[in-house]
């Protein structure tokens, strides 16, 4: 399927996530985003290198100066389950407002048509890096990068765009 | 034979003998002929990834000329998995080596890079060689796949564990539940060798 784009209404789907009580949540993204501004942002991996030390703490970082611009939601998703999602979030403990979501077999990943087959990396079926922003469920802004590198799907260039 | 079959797997005489000869892999067959053209990827950073082409490892290479105890688990980075499947093996790793082992082996349905933090986490690696099955493929030869989905999982892996000389199967334990945590030990294996 094509990959989702700007004016594209945000797919509902069910994410997993660990939440402040660490209880094991399915989380609808509709109910998650809707109303709201949220910033979507995926990666390929949780514990590979481009992810944890430059996609995933640029968020974390400039959060403040995103949710100030009236983002409500910072949502970032990768194909992994949420034991290794929360194992992962709990390698930043200087994260307030990254919400750390598992697509645990891949399914919502599809639903944007942003999957990325990285099995020859030992990887299997993954999601290409990107970064989305959404205005009650209308996409407003789709980043989204060709292979794993990182260019535009940071978040200076949704910074830029708010 | 039964009832030891029975102490082993757990449950009734007939369920153990079902599960003793279950798929394609039992005691005295061979795991490697049994998983025909698989590979494993060992844990490694991403790095490690780059500089080695990202190699898998054929299972020969693993098995073959070897005295070698495994075991599988669900997932990384989960309760029982974490906290007593691999530190069991972790805590008697001398007592494995006493017995000839050359080498200890935990494997999951798992990318070789999320099991490589999980170990270094568990700081495992000096004992245990932590192997990723990422697409399923190993266990499932083995018969040993199962959908834990409702745990948000996915398609894993059951618990087990088996004693492996020169690629044969020697001992083969599998949990009646992947939450158990009995006959997939190393106290138990160790008896076994």
């Amino acid at each position: 399927m094509a990959s989702i784009g700007v004016g594209d209404t945000l797919p509902d789907g069910q994410l997993g996530w660990f939440d402040e009580n660490d209880q094991l949540q399915q989380v609808s993204v509709h109910v998650l985003a809707a109303g709201k501004k949220v910033i979507l942002f995926g990666v390929p991996g949780a514990f590979t290198p481009t992810c944890s030390n430059q996609h995933v703490p640029g968020f974390i970082t400039q959060a403040e100066q995103l949710k100030a611009k009236g983002v409500d939601e910072i949502l970032l998703i990768s194909v992994n389950d949420p034991f290794v999602m929360k194992a992962w979030a709990n390698t930043y403990p200087e994260n307030k407002h990254v919400k750390f979501l598992a697509d645990g077999v891949g399914t919502y990943t599809k639903a944007l048509g942003l999957e990325l087959d990285l099995t020859e990396k030992g990887l299997g079926v993954r999601s290409r890096r990107f970064a989305l922003l959404a205005d009650n469920l209308k996409v407003t802004v789709a980043n989204i990068e060709e292979g794993g590198q990182f260019t535009i799907s940071g978040a200076e260039e949704i910074l830029k765009a708010l | 034979m039964a009832s030891a079959l029975a102490r082993r797997v757990g449950g009734s005489g007939a369920a153990a003998l079902w599960r003793a000869a279950r798929g394609f892999a039992s005691v005295g067959s061979d795991i490697v002929s049994s998983a025909p053209g698989v590979s494993l990827q060992k844990a490694r950073s991403w790095d490690e990834g780059v500089a080695t082409k990202f190699s898998a490892t054929p299972l020969k290479d693993i098995f073959y000329g070897k005295k070698v105890v495994i075991f599988g688990l669900p997932g990384a980075y989960t309760g029982v998995c974490s906290q007593t499947h691999v530190p069991s093996y972790k805590n008697n790793i001398d007592k494995l080596k006493a017995k000839g082992i050359d080498s200890v082996i935990c494997v999951s349905v798992n990318d070789p890079y999320v099991l490589n933090g999980w170990a270094e986490k568990l700081e495992a690696k000096d004992a245990i060689e932590f192997y990723g099955d990422f697409d399923g493929s190993f266990h499932k030869s083995l018969d040993l796949g199962i959908d834990l989905s409702a745990a948000l999982l996915g398609r894993r892996s059951h618990r087990w564990s088996a004693f492996v000389d020169n690629g044969r199967i020697k001992a083969f334990n599998v949990e009646k539940a992947p939450s158990e945590f009995n006959v997939s030990s190393a106290e138990v294996i160790l008896d076994q060798i």
